[in-house]
């Protein structure tokens, strides 16, 4: 799945990576994926509309979801800390996620001829979006428990598998961009 | 010849302690834990961008992060620490703080 040499810098601020169609594709729909998780997580009813124009949310207890609770963290292992911090900081973190993904889905769905084209601002986003899909994976392969030998040995026709496959490939790619970036921030 | 006068050599570092033993806000510290999935590489740049820290900085805080199970990236007040572990939380690394004295 790794047709391509990743990102690679072109002059001082572009990054640029060919994507074939199928990986296109398995990317926006696992971004899109992203999106939808962080909206169900989103403020329901009863919010006070002026607790939500300067970003306090109704939610000071962390997500039930494991994917939801690896995506917005406790801030402090006490839980008191943790909802207090939580209550005024998750809108944003949540708004700044849900933005990466939509920068990640925007520029995958426009790239001509797969040609993805970031500058300095969206190889951040796609850092952060690209890592975000890497933490929603991980957590449902489980990689907390399984190790890289077992996750390799799974049978052919297990669709973790296949999971698994987009989680290394996702995992080379984001590398190829951190290189990217560490290369212009040495020299 | 009057004696001379004590003149004490405080380093930044000292001064800072002593600062903060006077201030309410006691010194808090951003702990990173390891986790599986995000990458060695992917940290050291973060805490490049997050921290300014130098590559070499970076990598060594990354590899006790990744040998020793977590690291304690920066010591300050309360809330210039809260923005850091939002900044962390906002890449994905796994990041808590904490009083330095509770660590």
């Amino acid at each position: 799945m790794t047709p391509t040499e990743g990102f690679l810098r072109h002059g001082s601020d572009t990054y640029i990576a060919n994507f074939a169609e199928t990986e296109r594709e398995v990317l926006v729909n696992l971004v899109q994926q992203i999106i939808e998780i962080l909206a169900e997580r989103h403020d329901h009813a009863n919010e006070d509309p002026l607790a939500a124009m300067v970003g306090i949310t109704t939610h000071d207890s962390p997500p039930d979801d494991e994917v939801l609770l690896r995506l917005l963290p406790n801030a402090y292992q006490d839980g008191v800390d943790a909802a207090e911090f939580r209550r005024y900081t998750e809108s944003t973190l949540r708004d700044k996620k849900r933005a990466h993904a939509m920068s990640m889905r925007m520029l995958l769905l426009s790239a001509t001829d797969g040609d993805v084209v970031l500058d300095f601002d969206n190889a951040q986003a796609w850092l952060g979006g690209l890592n975000d899909v890497r933490l929603a994976l991980g957590v449902r392969l489980n990689v907390d428990q399984n190790s890289h030998e077992d996750l390799e040995l799974l049978a052919p026709d297990d669709p973790m598998r296949a999971v698994y496959a987009v989680y290394t490939w996702l995992g080379w790619l984001q590398e190829t961009l951190v290189e990217a970036l560490m290369d212009e921030a040495s020299s | 010849m009057g004696k001379l006068k004590p003149q004490p050599t405080v380093s930044e570092e000292t001064a800072a302690e002593i600062s903060a033993i006077f201030s309410s806000d006691r010194p808090w510290v951003v702990v990173v834990w390891d986790d599986p999935i995000n990458l060695m590489t992917y940290v050291t740049y973060v805490f490049m961008t997050v921290f300014g820290f130098s590559k070499e900085k970076a990598t060594e805080l990354m590899l006790q992060v990744h040998n020793e199970g977590k690291s304690i990236v920066a010591k300050g007040a309360r809330e210039e620490m809260e923005r850091y572990v939002q900044r962390l939380h906002e890449y994905g690394l796994w990041a808590t703080l904490a009083r330095e004295d509770q660590i």
